[in-house]
């Protein structure tokens, strides 16, 4: 049976990993991690600091992308001013997600890792557990608290870039439709609960990307060329797993019902 | 396989395990000399390993309460992983350590964080916070584990970073720093809240000989002070000379020997006398 060593592996380390993470849920759950709160803020502090800009930056060229196509795409159908409904959905139902996905796991991600894998090495780890702190709950527990805390204003803030950038794509540099015009068909195409959906997919995301982050960095071994290692293979794990959560989120919240005034 | 040949290959593979044993464990008398005192700490046929590589083979030694005791032994015969397992880092593959009575690897979370409330330990390398700077690294167990006001803190810290020769380094970051003023930095850690139990890996490492001479003296000032079993592990003869009350002579994962300092100095074991004279003629080799 040697060709069922390779996945057997894999189901272990993927018992493993949802072990780890739900130990680490565990813990904001049931709010021990308030113990470490002066943490969480400081971590909270780091990722506002650290990773909103380039988030915004990113979600904000990909909304001008999408606003020249959708403007161009409109017109070569003969219909100009339906350009918004390209925002309405493309920006806010699946690119805005993954783009957010794709910085958290580029960003933040792969900076839990390293930094995590560093401790890990130089017996930081052990330091604390030694010194009767529970290291998950103060180094893991923390982070994923904090990303709670910090990154739905962040994706929120990340749609509203990305809007921007689309109306002014569509509008002041295509110039097909009046702002009128755009606005109109824009907010026909969307309504309140396409944004919570939204926003859930965008944490899903976060939430995965921060716990696999813990999860490879607290686990390293191996001196630097194991952090290394950790930190590639946890892009790897978060990136499939950012594209897992955007198909699953667009097949269950639209799949069945686009939400949309179109035909009856 | 033939069935001879297999039978040959047990035969020589038994052969071979009982030579073994016969060679490597010549020297280990396993000798415990009564020191008078209850121990603190007690390993009772510890076997450890790490994949096929067999670190600790039955290892008993016991740590006397209230004494400083070294530990010796040639490098990587597992003295780092011998502190591991005391404070439930590392669990033991077969036997059992024992704290103040308590079985460590029996413990619960909760239980074990507790029992390490009353550790101090001093990293090989250091371990400092990276992330934080000296007083903060310093100050980080009487943040989490007392109510002490921040004047009360900063004035236990600064105190102890002085004993170590660090008065102006306390904004520094652990990667400004040498080798040696982090070992003295993580020493000063580890005593910040006058714990029972204290064990210096290799303390002296990475020091002059003059400050190696005075981190010495200040074990023993600290010892007599606050009184505990302290554990140092060295590879300096000297230091053990000169602050060692009970020695603990490890190898190949065992007690070669342990006792009073005085009486393993003049011990009869050629293993032992050679290694606590650093001679290169005896048992112990490069291998
Ligand atoms: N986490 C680990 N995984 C695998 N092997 C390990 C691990 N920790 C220690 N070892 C192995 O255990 C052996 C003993 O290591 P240890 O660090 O205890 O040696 P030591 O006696 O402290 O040596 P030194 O005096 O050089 O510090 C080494 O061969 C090392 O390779
Ligand atoms: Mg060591």
């Amino acid at each position: 049976m040697e060709w069922l060593t390779v996945p057997r592996e894999w189901l272990t380390s993927a018992g493993e990993i949802a072990k780890f993470c739900g130990k680490i849920l565990g813990q904001v759950y049931s709010l021990k991690v308030f113990r470490f709160f002066g943490e969480t803020l400081r971590q909270s502090g780091i990722l506002i600091v650290s990773s909103t800009i380039v988030i915004w930056g990113l979600v904000f060229i990909i909304g001008l992308q999408c606003g020249t196509e959708g403007a161009y795409f409109s017109r070569s159908v003969g219909a100009p001013s339906q350009a918004g409904v390209f925002a309405a959905w493309c920006d806010l139902r699946e690119l805005v997600p993954y783009a957010f996905g794709y910085m958290m796991a580029a960003k933040v991600g792969t900076g839990i890792v390293a930094e995590l894998g560093s401790m890990r090495i130089s017996d930081e780890i052990d330091a604390l557990e030694v010194m009767g702190i529970d290291s998950v709950l103060f180094l893991c527990a923390t982070r994923l608290l904090a990303s709670w805390l910090v990154l739905p204003f962040v994706y929120l803030a990340a749609i509203g870039a990305g809007f921007f950038a689309s109306y002014l794509a569509v509008v002041q540099q295509v110039g097909d439709v009046s702002s009128g015009g755009y606005f109109l068909v824009f907010w026909m195409f969307q309504n309140p609960p396409d944004l919570v959906y939204s926003l859930i997919k965008g944490m899903v995301m976060a939430t995965v990307v921060v716990l696999v982050g813990c999860y490879y960095g607290y686990n390293a071994s191996g001196g630097p060329v194991g952090v290394g290692t950790a930190t590639a293979k946890s892009m790897v794990l978060n990136i499939v797993m950012v594209h897992l959560i955007g198909m699953l989120g667009t097949q269950v919240f639209w799949g069945a019902n686009p939400r949309a005034p179109i035909g009856g | 396989m033939s069935e001879d040949k297999m039978q040959a290959d047990d035969a020589t593979r038994v052969a071979s395990v009982v030579d073994d044993r016969d060679d490597e464990f010549k020297w280990h008398t396993g000798k415990q000399l009564p020191t008078g005192v209850q121990d603190a700490i007690e390993f009772v046929d510890v076997h450890k390993a790490f994949g096929r590589n067999k670190i600790l083979r039955g290892l008993n030694m016991g740590i006397p309460e209230d004494k400083i005791s070294m530990i010796l032994g040639p490098s990587g015969t597992g003295k780092s992983v011998c502190i591991k397992h005391m404070v439930g880092l590392l669990y033991p593959d077969q036997g059992d350590i024992i704290v103040h009575g308590k079985s460590v690897p029996m413990m619960h979370d909760d239980e074990l964080f507790d029992m390490r409330k009353k550790f101090g330990v001093l990293f090989q390398d250091g371990a400092l916070f990276g992330s934080m700077n000296l007083l903060d690294n310093v100050a980080f167990p009487l943040r989490q584990h007392t109510d002490k006001g921040e004047e009360e803190v900063m004035e236990i810290v600064n105190r102890r970073l002085a004993e170590v020769g660090l008065t102006n380094a306390g904004d520094k970051m652990p990667n400004e720093l040498s080798g040696g003023m982090r070992k003295r930095a993580g020493f000063a850690r580890a005593l910040v809240l006058d714990p029972d139990i204290v064990l210096f890996d290799e303390p002296d490492s990475g020091l002059d000989p003059v400050r190696t001479a005075l981190l010495c003296e200040l074990i023993q000032e600290i010892h007599e002070e606050n009184g505990g079993a302290y554990v140092v592990i060295t590879h300096d003869i000297m230091s053990a000379r000169r602050v060692a009350e009970h020695i603990s002579v490890l190898w190949k994962g065992r007690i070669v020997e342990s006792g009073p300092a005085e009486q393993l100095f003049n011990s009869d074991n050629a293993f032992v006398r050679q290694f606590l004279a650093g001679d290169s003629q005896g048992p112990l080799g490069m291998e």
